[in-house]
Formats: structure tokens, C-alpha cells, sequence
């Protein structure tokens, strides 16, 4: 993976709509690192943590779904 | 709004919303009244002569995402992500209600007595940047002779 190089010459087309696509993986990224944190053993707190977010946030986020793919954090 | 839609247009306008929700998008955005109107029957004849169908519209849609990531350096394929879960209440967003509005205006333009699915697809190609006009480009399809083979449709319908 390259660098992300801010001076190449762009059309600001090509980088807004880069913009719109890395917010899409970055939501596609938290939705896998979150699962993958919780079969790791982490907290709601520790992800919210590591996401800067608040645990309620996370919670409200992610909890029903994990639970839907039958992935549940231990308390906290 | 939709009192003066037909109900070929009501049925794209509810198709996208499934669309949206089977992609696991929190939004309905303009792609997915594409992705409605690409695969709706009767086929829309214009998106057909283009070789759009629901398919050729994924595809393009996903050539312009890596094709926008790749701008910036990021090869979409190193992210081995499952796919996006299903939503279930995806919001229209500011790309679909906008082109709503334009389709609205097409018909309005047109003096035409009600809004059809020709008209929502001429609203999807007034816009000039985002996600449409990208896939559009993608999937070779020039935007002008699409509009142009669109109210041709809409005239012989």
C-alpha cells in the first residue's frame, strides 16, 4: 500500500470521492475490528476507548448486532 | 411529493430502499434509485440500450470505489472485510432526495403531467459529481447521450 501522497496532482473529484469511500471502509473497518476485539476479549469500554468514543456510543452502536452474529463481550 | 409519481416510479422509489438495505448502507443514496431503476420490469429501455442492467450497475459502482480509493493510494482489495451487514431502516440521504427534487423538476420542465421513472433517472444524471456520475464513467456510459436517449423514452411513452 502507498503512502497516501497529499501533493500528487488530483482532480478534487478523485479525492472527495475518495473522501465518501474511506468514511464507507472506515464504518466496514470498525464493524469487523469491533467484532474481532469482542472474540479477542475486549470490553465495550476498552473498544470505546480505543475508538475515542463513550461506551454507551459503542454499545448503542455495535451490541445488537453482535449479539446477532452471536459474539458477546464479557461485562464491561 | 409522491401523489404525482407513477407507480413505476413509486415501486423504484421503494426498490431502492431495499437495495440500500441489502448493501448494508445506513442510506439511500442516489446509487441505489440507479441500482432500482437498472433493475426494474418492464426493463427501463435507455439503462438496457446502455447494457445497464442491475449487475453492469454493481459492477460500475464498484470500479468507481476502487478506481476513487486507488486515487489516494489504497487498494480496496488489501481490505479483507466480510460484507457489509444488512440495515434495516436506511434514511434517504441528501443524494437521493436531491434527485427527487431534479426529477420533479424534469417532469415540471417537460410539462409533463406526472413524474416517472424516466424522469427519476434524467434527476439521478443531473448530477454533476458523486457516486452516479462515477459509475457512470466507470461502466462507459456517456451521461449525455443517456439523457438525451431518456427523454426520447419519456416522449415515445
Amino acid at each position: 500500500m502507498m503512502p497516501i501522497d497529499l501533493d500528487l496532482p488530483r482532480d478534487p473529484a478523485d479525492g472527495l470521492a475518495a473522501v465518501v469511500e474511506l468514511r464507507r471502509l472506515a464504518d466496514r473497518l470498525e464493524d469487523a475490528e469491533v467484532v474481532r476485539a469482542v472474540q479477542d476479549g475486549w470490553t465495550w469500554s476498552l473498544i470505546a476507548e480505543a475508538l475515542g468514543v463513550t461506551r454507551q456510543a459503542v454499545h448503542k452502536k455495535h451490541a445488537k448486532r453482535l449479539k446477532g452474529l452471536g459474539v458477546e463481550p464479557r461485562r464491561g | 411529493m409522491f401523489e404525482r409519481f407513477t407507480r413505476d416510479a413509486r415501486t423504484v422509489v421503494k426498490a431502492a430502499e431495499t437495495h440500500a438495505r441489502g448493501l448494508g448502507s445506513p442510506t439511500i443514496e442516489a446509487e441505489h434509485l440507479l441500482l432500482a431503476l437498472a433493475s426494474h420490469t418492464p426493463p427501463v429501455a435507455p439503462l438496457e440500450h446502455a447494457g445497464l442492467d442491475h449487475d453492469a450497475v454493481l459492477a460500475a459502482l464498484g470500479a468507481a470505489r476502487d478506481r476513487s480509493l486507488m486515487a489516494v493510494g489504497i487498494a480496496a482489495g488489501d481490505f479483507d472485510l466480510p460484507p457489509a451487514p444488512v440495515t434495516r431502516h436506511p434514511r434517504f440521504a441528501a443524494s437521493a432526495k436531491t434527485a427527487l427534487a431534479r426529477a420533479v423538476k424534469a417532469s415540471a420542465a417537460r410539462h409533463d403531467r406526472r413524474i416517472a421513472a424516466g424522469h427519476v433517472l434524467l434527476g439521478l444524471l443531473a448530477a454533476e459529481a458523486g457516486t452516479v456520475p462515477r459509475a457512470l464513467a466507470a461502466a462507459e456510459v456517456d451521461r449525455d447521450d443517456l439523457r438525451t436517449s431518456t427523454m426520447a423514452w419519456l416522449d415515445a411513452t
